[in-house]
């Protein structure tokens, strides 16, 4: 039996998968959006916030691209400016529902018992809150600001993020490799962060990516009711309330940040996907194996 | 009755075409039974799928037929082949606990196919159900046709299923692998169930197994199947006791026997050939002890003194057995008289099922049940022994072994781990009986964590009780490798990227990472093929010799037990009934539990004539 596995072992990597094309995708549209947002100062055509009463409801053409507001502002520098908003937004909020919600997680689902329930029965009452009226009363008793309704809209997200981990959690934690790591008396904090937190990322990360397009979605609800970014700033919600009332006369306005809006969804949701599918290291050869 | 001839199947993976059946030609006549043979990756299932006609979307049939009862299955369309299925042929799946419905009382589903193929009102369906539970052997068929799946043992789920597949009369059964996920004793009981329905109904059978002892017992025909191709087809006794086949002998010899003790388990090297692109000779060459230059040609079927062989050189090799390993250290160390490793005293444990509370009257009252896997157990495991523990599923077994580790922290009792007084220390000063103790698992899927690699996963444990430097380690993780007998390349290599038995090699060197004195052993072969089994069993009993480990060997399996074991014990309902010298248990069980345990286990080389004749019948 000495021989046995030298012998015949050819060296066989898993056939080499390219990327999927749902990663692609997602990546071009994701990355072009967040790109043309971090250069936005200095690619954007016009000033983003000069008031010019002659240039007012421009529609699209050759100096204006994607026309004028009804302070005869330049549409396109304002989307790109008002990019860096949205995607700040939606990456603090999930960055900060993350933060919580995954230890929070992962401390549910690997210790059960009365941890599980304190925890999942404090998610429970985060998850009664509306997230508008959060918003609101966070907002009320301080001065609105960007980063205020980031953390707002996180906070509002820890219960999900949190389900979604415990319940990963809940079934890696009876492997038998979790079992091998308490055979050799490792501490607490190496099998949540080191054994389970690697395998539970696939999940989470689909997750996460819903999660950021849901934030920018809320963000911008919130801006739309004055709780977000504040004037003449603006992010994509914001622009969109202020356009509301000119749509019968100038839907391009409302229409640009409403279809950059569109399009970021779908791109990060495709990148999400496609990355859950890139990272796991068993989707990659279960297929080919009879 | 079914009659298949030269069917050729690929599958369509993404990293190719992958000929999972080559020109099989395979037939059962009406009223015998016809078992398929082989390890996983073989194509057995495959075959069960083609007579069913129910191959996957990406199958492709290439060429060949299948013809039932005279019928060419691929002649038909779809519409037809769903009625022959439901109204002339029957399946078994492996599993009994996935097949059934959980949420549909198990009348309705015996009786399901008489609704859509015979015209049954759902009454008379249940009607016709309860008598079919009643030939099974159900005892009280009108209250199991009312219960549910999760109400039912194991062994009354499968008798169950196989009701339903005999609901509409069907001419052939197809099992797949009916027994695998039952106890002995339960396996015993349905292959004399399977028995007396082919008796009673003239059933002609497809038994699909990879355990010879059950085929031995119930089929008229083996087929061997290798890599997609049948190597060796003949009449039951012929193939089980006079292999020609290589292939066939090394499966046969890896088998441990019980009551035959060898010091080492004959193993068949290496792995199956890559299907999408097979050798052009012989498939079976390179792990063939036997290979000559005639190997590297195609080998063809040919008939030899009244089977079919897929070996040129079959006559030549024929009275020359597969050879069996020495083993490598000289001899197993005599067994010390010396204090015991590890000492377990009157141990219990008591898990609390379900919990929550009624009110009963005006008084709150907890619904629980108790139950005692552990029930006041007390064992000595010398240094170097190897103490082998069965029993059947549930008989407390894998929670005996995590609580002598503390993976489970036992109610009362003492456990001393060398000299160590263990079970009554709080978890964080258990560092000590940590690198003393360690464990390998049964799932080699489950055990490795699949986003390290093999290095990450051997270097952990040694760096966790610092038994090397930084710099030693690679020299440390591959002397780990080289125990094992892993190539040191493997470090890179992530566990998805190995095979089954590589997989428990490294779950075996993380255990030896620490320089342990004692291995807990739950189940480590049970997830694997024979052949590997017997390698894997081979290097647990070298690793005893060389380095002096004593191990709790826990398995169902008596044979392998048997072999490795220097005394067993037997566990029933959490306590220990019996335990001493491995051949005192073997060949002078005591107990009536270990002689029903013993006598259940089908056997390969007990030489039973007709296959009709069983144990006597179990209560």
């Amino acid at each position: 039996m000495s021989a046995e596995v030298s012998t015949t072992v050819v060296d066989e990597k898993p056939p080499a998968r390219g990327w999927p094309l749902q990663l692609k995708i997602g990546l071009l549209l994701t990355g072009t959006i967040v790109l043309l947002s971090l250069l936005a100062p200095s690619i954007a055509p016009h000033p983003w916030d000069t008031v010019s009463m002659r240039t007012r409801f421009l529609p699209p053409g050759p100096t204006y691209w994607l026309g004028t507001d009804e302070y005869g502002r330049d549409v396109l520098s304002r989307l790109l400016m008002g990019g860096r908003l949205s995607i700040a937004m939606g990456l603090g909020a999930t960055i900060v529902s993350l933060l919580v919600g995954v230890p929070m997680g992962l401390a549910a689902g690997y210790f059960r018992g009365w941890v599980d329930e304190t925890l999942m029965r404090l998610a429970d009452v985060l998850m009664a809150v509306p997230p508008i009226m959060l918003g609101l009363l966070v907002l009320a008793v301080t001065p609105p600001s960007l980063w205020k309704t980031a953390l707002a809209v996180g906070f509002v997200y820890i219960p999900l993020i949190a389900r979604i981990t415990r319940s990963v959690t809940l079934t890696l934690a009876n492997e038998e490799f979790i079992q091998a790591a308490r055979a050799r008396s490792e501490s607490n904090w190496y099998i949540l962060f080191r054994e389970i937190l690697p395998n539970a990322w696939p999940p989470l990360l689909v997750e996460a990516s819903l999660r950021v397009t849901y934030a920018i979605l809320l963000g911008s609800a919130l801006s739309f009711l004055g709780l977000g970014a504040q004037p003449p700033s603006s992010d994509w919600g914001l622009m969109i309330a202020e356009a509301r009332s000119f749509i019968d006369r100038a839907p391009w306005i409302a229409l640009a940040p409403g279809l950059a809006m569109c399009l970021l969804v779908i791109g990060i949701n495709l990148l999400g996907d496609g990355l859950r599918e890139r990272l796991d290291p068993r989707l990659k050869t279960r297929i080919g194996k009879r | 009755m079914l009659d298949i001839f030269d069917l050729t199947v690929r599958y369509r993976t993404s990293g190719g075409e992958l000929e999972a059946l080559s020109s099989i030609s395979i037939s059962a006549k009406k009223g015998t039974t016809l078992a398929l043979v082989g390890e996983s990756g073989s194509g057995k299932s495959t075959v069960a799928l083609a007579a069913m006609g129910l191959l996957p979307q990406e199958a492709q049939i290439i060429g060949g037929t299948v013809r039932f009862d005279g019928h060419d299955l691929g002649a038909m369309s779809v519409e037809e082949r769903r009625r022959l299925r439901g109204s002339r042929l029957g399946l078994v799946f492996q599993d009994p606990f996935s097949v059934l419905n959980p949420s549909l009382t198990i009348g309705s589903q015996v009786g399901e196919s008489l609704i859509h193929h015979r015209g049954y009102t759902p009454r008379e369906a249940f009607e016709r159900a309860i008598g079919l539970l009643d030939e099974v052997g159900i005892l009280n068929p009108k209250a199991v046709a009312n219960a549910y799946p999760h109400e039912l043992s194991g062994g009354m789920r499968q008798r169950a299923i196989i009701a339903g597949a005999l609901a509409p009369e069907p001419d052939l059964l197809i099992l797949d692998e009916p027994t695998t996920a039952l106890d002995v004793t339960i396996e015993a009981q349905i292959i004399e169930l399977l028995e007396q329905l082919r008796a009673r109904r003239g059933l002609t059978m497809l038994f699909i197994s990879h355990n010879l002892g059950v085929v031995r017992r119930v089929a008229d025909e083996v087929a061997v199947l290798y890599a997609g191709q049948i190597i060796e087809h003949g009449a039951t006794e012929d193939v089980l006791h006079r292999p020609m086949h290589p292939y066939a002998k090394g499966l046969l010899a890896a088998i441990p026997r019980i009551g035959s003790k060898q010091l080492r388990l004959a193993s068949i090297p290496g792995r199956l050939p890559d299907l999408r692109k097979p050798p052009s000779g012989c498939r079976f060459a390179e792990r063939c002890p036997f290979a000559s230059e005639s190997s590297t040609q195609p080998q063809t079927m040919r008939m030899v003194g009244g089977r079919g062989v897929r070996c040129a050189n079959a006559e030549l090799v024929e009275s020359t057995p597969w050879p069996t390993p020495e083993a490598t250290a000289t001899q197993a160390p005599p067994r010390s008289e010396q204090s015991p490793v590890v000492s377990v005293r009157a141990l219990d444990k008591t898990f609390r099922i379900g919990g929550g509370v009624t009110l009963e009257g005006w008084r709150l009252r907890r619904n629980e049940t108790l139950l005692k896997p552990v029930d006041d157990i007390t064992l000595d495991i010398r240094r170097g022994e190897v103490l082998g523990l069965v029993g059947e599923s549930g008989s407390g077994k894998t929670t005996l072994g995590r609580t002598i580790l503390r993976l489970i922290d036992p109610d009362s009792g003492e456990i001393r781990i060398g000299d160590e007084l263990v079970s009554g220390k709080p978890q964080r000063e258990l560092e000590r009986m940590r690198r003393t103790a360690q464990i390998v698992f049964q799932n080699p899927d489950s055990s490795l964590n699949p986003r390290k690699t093999v290095g990450e996963l051997l270097a952990r444990p040694i760096r966790r009780f610092g038994l090397a430097t930084t710099e030693r380690m690679p020299t440390r993780v591959r002397e780990l490798l080289d125990m094992v007998r892993l190539p040191s390349h493997y470090a890179n290599r992530y566990p998805h990227q190995m095979s089954g038995g590589e997989k428990q090699r490294v779950g075996i060197a993380r255990a030896l990472a620490t320089e342990p004195r004692f291995i807990v052993c739950d189940e480590p072969v049970s997830a694997l093929d024979v052949s590997v089994q017997a390698a894997i069993v081979n290097l647990l009993a070298d690793l005893r010799d060389q380095l002096g480990v004593a191990y709790l060997f826990i398995s169902h399996d008596i044979g392998v037990v048997a072999h490795l074991s220097d005394r067993i014990a037997v566990m029933q309902h959490g306590k220990l009934v019996e335990i001493g010298d491995a051949d005192a248990i073997l060949n002078h069980p005591r107990h009536p539990y270990t002689i029903k345990l013993l006598s259940a286990v089908p056997r390969v080389d007990a030489r039973s004539t007709s296959a009709g004749s069983g144990p006597p019948p179990l209560q």
